[in-house]
């Protein structure tokens, strides 16, 4: 630790891991140490724990089935504004359905379609992109025209056409976002990696025999890592807003399953009149993203190896 | 943060552009309407799409127009006779004029037409619309006023079909400008272009050598506004927030959950005219389970439509038991009704071997995925459980609209037009066998005869008895979810007067006026 | 660079462009659906008159032929006729071309101008509330649904406040003649303030609509990438020689800081321009990005070919571009 640190992390963190404490644990638990002192972050890691939680246990905390529709309830307002009951908080949607359930079940959804996408996407992109930089020639050849391809293609022109083409529905949706997605953490590690080839601890690791993949997987990867993690969590937030996107142009989730993106995007053509059909599961995506982005900025300065000399 | 100082930015730039950007100077009439669809081409021949038609018709009038209760009316033609079951003579109004100061004659209706039927008459392409013409075969001008249609067999609707065709000049090739005829226009009609800001607005000026257009359609005169602006605004919301905001005086397709937002503004209403377009859900007759009358039946008894007219369309629909608007020449008034009946539904269907219900699933396009949920859970409360399956309406089309009956599809929640409101229309290609719209692959022998008696039959009265007979006979066989025939519902601004929506879905800017 | 780099980035182009045109074939070909069905709408058609317009359309002719007579005419400049335009596609989308492009440049330059110094000075100020402040506020603007957040700015703006119009990109009163087709360019260009004022108004709601993630990605972007200048070698060497440390962010790091941002700007821009078709429906704005949609909903094939080569032109031209600013601004990296 030295006295960079301070800067890194949130207010009174350091002060808090004395040196004595952090020689006696294992550099893991030192590290989420840190990132439990760092109090916005926790509280974040917290949230989407809890949407988590939320997503898992649907089924008991929804207080109404999200698909019961009753044309009687057609728009009706939150509990606290005239027309509106508590036993429906949040209120109803243009079928009357309640509108909280469909969020609680929603962040099903929207957790799974993020998740997936971006695992597997910077799975691939990291691979494909480490060895395109590292590599070069051939290799870097052939995947960087692949992804000038791909990337030349506007991302929702392609998800469009995709989903066109394969049909609306869950796993197409996932489909049809990774298709691109990878590209863009590979172009990230590429660049870093590209970068990184000319630094003095490559070359030093390159000079004491180091094989490439022990180069590239123990030298490189983590000292690009918090560009990818950087890119990656802003890109989760992406996905979701991008399956708003596809829901707005009438490619979402099939009905009645409801996900954020689609109950934002099937409301929005009520927002003059019934503002709250769009704005809840629009306040729950941002909550989460926002939650997502903290927490992992939090730990990004908490494992990111350049703060530990 | 960020966000605080951007809108600050922008309130600052808004500012700016509202004291820079003045308004037009008072007095001059500028009438917007906000359109949710951009027009393709200017070219009246060039196109089959129901937005464009409704913009250009502003600039083109037609040899015959409909009056505001969907009469026909003679427009360019002074009157029309027809001679013999396949000839109609119409005389041409003296002292009409193009845009371009030209004298309408015979000769210009006669090139009209024959590049709306001859083949390759467009630079070697065919006229899009000339399938809508039907069996017309020739045009011929007799002296200076008149004009001779000639079909290849009867085909009754023919002048109801005519005010869709607007009448362009001989020799009207829009040659010199860039795009030819598609970006150019010269009509004869109310209004004539001054720009056209494409996926913008389609911008017009009165057109001060207006002949008056149709003595039947009063007021006769030039246009009342001096300018007429078509902005385009697909997104509905938009489109409202615009007639809100005073934007725009006139939108269309105004969505029914919307109304009571414009009802309530002090600067707007809602009118609402009745439509042309007859939805109901497509029953595969050739598949099971809906090959059983029995189990279309039940579907009939067990949906409360009435129900999703006045919560989801907000009151603005018609209910039908049959496939014509009751506007429509032939409609039959005294078709059994299909009431909402639990009980009924549920013994039809035990009685077709259905006692624990049915699974099914309902195509449906994205527009109407609400209807088509709200119609899933009514139904099932019989024990039809409808899936809901959304997909892009060029998927469907392709899946329902083919001469096969698509296996795995059952239900189809889906409308057809009939602007003409004559049977041929709809009734035809809907029902008939192997018919381009026959989605629910219903075949009777019988409704074939008789359609295809009607369809040249030339005396009205024995043609709508056919057609009532016909309506009789699928109303029995309920090859669909008969649903309802819902209003075309429009936003105003108070500002506007003398204008009407129309049924054909045209917006004619003849008459209307701004206070 | 020298001259036979470039050729060599040139020649590149080709098999971009070969596999993107290959791949939206393929992808429409794949896709189901007719154009000439939806064309004809509800229409009571005969089987001839159907096969009449698939032949004007050369939908009769089997799919690689298709694709090879759409190789080859587009070598030549001609990418066909759009189905239902009618007209020829390069026409058409040049049209509508303009609008986007003013679109996404004056969306690039708010999110630039805003994300930058926040960016700067958020790493500067690194664990202050200021940091904090605008970390949280870059995150609510990538959080953000961008046609939720447009049509709350549309209602606050437009319907409740009247400061600003819905839709449109100019009034009818105002008549530019074009230069470079951008109306904010060529308005001031002409000397026409007024008009100028009124484009801005129009613009201003769909740009911000449209750049807030942008905004919010860059401010990240400079604020990472700032943090690690700062620990660089050459940076504390600098702070250990006594540098004063305005001069030191200034004169080194924030050159070196901004190598990411400028790089990620380029590369988004196509982003962007390929982007924007839900802010261009939700603000009528004329542009590209709703056509391209209209046209895959609608099965036009040739123009969503050709709109989508144009971007993929575009792109490898910004990514070059993004190359260029790259080596100029770091110049340990060569191309």
């Amino acid at each position: 630790m030295t006295t960079a640190v301070p800067a890194s992390s949130a207010g009174a963190s350091s002060a808090a891991s004395p040196d004595r404490a952090a020689r006696t644990q294992s550099p893991f638990w030192r590290n989420m140490r840190k990132f439990a002192d760092n109090r916005l972050a926790l509280a974040s890691g917290v949230v989407v724990l809890l949407f988590v939680v939320m997503a898992v246990a649907a089924p008991l905390i929804a207080p109404h089935d999200p698909n019961a529709t009753d044309l009687f309830r057609r728009l009706q307002p939150p509990a606290w504004m005239a027309g509106g009951e508590w036993a429906y908080p949040l209120g109803c949607d243009a079928l009357g359905r309640d509108i909280l359930s469909r969020i609680i079940y929603g962040a099903r959804i929207s957790i799974f379609i993020g998740t997936a996408v971006i695992l597997v996407a910077t799975t691939i992109g990291i691979l494909a992109g480490l060895a395109a930089g590292y590599l070069r020639g051939w290799v870097d050849t052939a995947i960087s025209r692949l992804v000038d391809i791909l990337l030349a293609f506007p991302y929702l022109i392609f998800a469009i056409g995709l989903m066109a083409m394969m049909g609306p529905g869950l796993s197409n949706i996932v489909i049809a976002l990774a298709y691109k997605e990878w590209v863009i953490p590979c172009r990230v590690v590429r660049g870093e990696t590209l970068a990184a080839r000319e630094m003095e601890y490559v070359e030093a690791a390159r000079a004491l025999g180091a094989g490439r993949a022990r180069i590239m997987w123990r030298e490189i990867l983590p000292n690009i890592l918090s560009p990818v993690v950087v890119v990656s969590t802003i890109r989760m937030a992406n996905v979701i807003i991008l399956e708003a996107s596809l829901s707005f142009l009438g490619l979402g989730v099939q009905p009645p399953t409801a996900s954020w993106g689609s109950m934002v995007a099937d409301g929005r053509a009520f927002m003059l009149e019934a503002w709250w059909v769009s704005t809840f599961p629009g306040l729950a995506i941002l909550l989460l993203v926002l939650s997502l982005n903290v927490a992992s900025q939090g730990l990004r300065d908490a494992f990111d190896p350049k703060f530990h000399d | 943060m960020r966000l605080r100082t951007t809108l600050l930015a922008a309130a600052v730039a808004a500012t700016a552009g509202v004291t820079l950007g003045a308004p037009a100077p008072a007095g001059a009439q500028e009438l917007r309407v906000g359109f949710s669809a951009d027009a393709l081409t200017l070219d009246p021949a060039n196109h089959r799409n129901r937005e464009t038609e409704t913009i250009i018709r502003n600039m083109y009038d037609g040899v015959l127009t409909r009056t505001p209760d969907m009469q026909l009316a003679p427009q360019l033609a002074e009157g029309w006779s027809q001679t013999s079951p396949t000839t109609y003579e119409f005389t041409i109004r003296d002292g009409v004029t193009f845009h371009d100061g030209s004298a309408l004659t015979a000769q210009d209706i006669k090139y009209t037409f024959d590049r709306l039927i001859q083949d390759g008459a467009m630079n070697g392409q065919t006229s899009p619309r000339k399938s809508l013409l039907g069996p017309l075969d020739r045009v011929e001008v007799k002296g200076d006023r008149t004009v001779v249609f000639t079909l290849s067999e009867p085909w009754p609707i023919f002048p109801a079909m005519l005010p869709f065709q607007e009448v362009v000049p001989d020799g009207f090739t829009g040659a010199g400008a860039e795009g030819g005829a598609n970006v150019t226009s010269n009509g004869t009609g109310p209004f004539k272009l001054v720009e056209w800001r494409k996926g913008d607005a389609v911008i017009m000026e009165r057109f001060e050598d207006y002949y008056g257009g149709s003595p039947d359609n009063p007021p006769v005169g030039k246009a009342c506004v001096e300018r007429a602006i078509f902005q385009i605004i697909p997104e509905s919301a938009s489109r409202v927030a615009a007639l809100l905001a005073g934007d725009v005086q006139i939108i269309n397709e105004l969505p029914a959950h919307a109304m009571g937002q414009v009802e309530n503004n002090p600067d707007t209403e809602v009118l609402t005219v009745n439509g042309t377009r007859t939805f109901f859900v497509a029953l595969n007759n050739a598949q099971p389970p809906f090959d059983d009358p029995r189990v279309r039946k039940a579907a009939n008894y067990a949906l409360d439509k009435q129900l999703i007219i006045d919560r989801i369309l907000n009151g603005t629909a018609t209910p039908l038991n049959g496939v014509l608007s009751p506007d429509a020449f032939g409609h039959n008034p005294d078709l059994k009704e299909y009431g909402h009946d639990l009980e009924k539904a549920k013994a039809l269907l035990a009685e077709a071997g259905h006692e624990d219900g049915l699974d099914v699933t309902m195509d449906v396009e994205g527009p109407f995925k609400d209807t088509a949920e709200a119609i899933a859970s009514l139904l099932s409360k019989a024990g039809i459980r409808a899936k809901v399956q959304v997909a892009e309406s060029a998927i469907l089309k392709d899946k329902w609209r083919s001469d096969e009956a698509p296996e795995d599809g059952q239900m189809w929640l889906t409308s057809w037009g009939n602007g003409s409101l004559d049977p041929v229309g709809i009734f035809n290609p809907t029902l008939t066998t192997g018919g381009r719209g026959n989605s629910a692959h219903y075949s009777n022998p019988e409704v074939d005869a008789l359609l295809e008696q009607a369809a040249t039959e030339m005396d009205q009265e024995k043609r709508a008895a056919l057609y009532r007979q016909a309506q009789e006979i699928v109303n029995e066989d309920a090859p669909w979810i008969f649903l309802w025939l819902p209003q075309d519902i429009y936003g105003v601004s108070k500002r506007l007067t003398n204008w009407q929506p129309s049924a054909d879905s045209r917006i004619n800017l003849h008459d209307a006026c701004l206070k | 660079m020298t001259l036979g780099k470039f050729i060599e980035r040139l020649a590149q182009l080709v098999p971009v462009l070969l596999g993107v045109s290959l791949i939206v074939f393929l992808m429409m070909s794949l896709t189901p659906g007719d154009p000439v069905e939806i064309m004809l709408g509800d229409q009571h058609v005969t089987p001839e008159q159907e096969q009449a317009l698939r032949h004007d359309l050369g939908l009769d002719r089997p799919p690689h032929e298709r694709f090879l007579v759409f190789i080859g005419n587009a070598l030549q400049g001609d990418f066909g006729t759009s189905f239902y335009h009618r007209r020829p596609v390069g026409e058409v989308i040049a049209e509508r071309l303009p609008a986007t492009i003013e679109l996404t440049l004056v969306a690039m330059i708010l999110a630039l101008v805003t994300a930058i110094p926040l960016g700067v000075l958020a790493a500067v100020k690194k664990s202050t509330i200021f940091d904090k402040a605008s970390t949280v506020g870059s995150l609510l603007g990538v959080s953000m649904p961008h046609f939720w957040f447009g049509i709350l700015l549309l209602m606050l703006f437009a319907v409740h406040l009247h400061w600003l119009p819905v839709a449109g990109r100019i009034d009818y009163e105002y008549q530019v003649e074009p230069i470079t087709h951008l109306l904010l360019v060529d308005s001031l260009l002409r000397g026409n303030i007024a008009a100028f004022g009124n484009a801005l108004s129009h613009i201003i709601l769909p740009a911000l609509t449209l750049g807030l993630a942008m905004g919010a990605i860059l401010m990240r972007v400079t604020r990472t990438s700032m943090l690690e200048v700062m620990r660089a070698d050459y940076v504390r060497f600098a702070e250990a020689k006594g540098l004063a440390r305005h001069r030191i962010l200034f004169r080194h790091a924030l050159k070196n800081a901004l190598i990411p941002t400028v790089t990620v700007a380029a590369l988004e821009t196509g982003t962007l321009l390929g982007g924007n078709m839900i802010v261009e429906t939700i603000f009528g704005w004329p542009g590209l990005g709703r056509l391209v949609v209209e046209s895959i909903f609608q099965r036009n094939y040739p123009l969503v070919q050709a709109a989508v080569l144009f971007y993929a032109v575009t792109y490898v031209m910004l990514n070059f571009l993004a190359d260029i600013l790259y080596t100029i601004l770091n110049p340990r990296v060569k191309l």
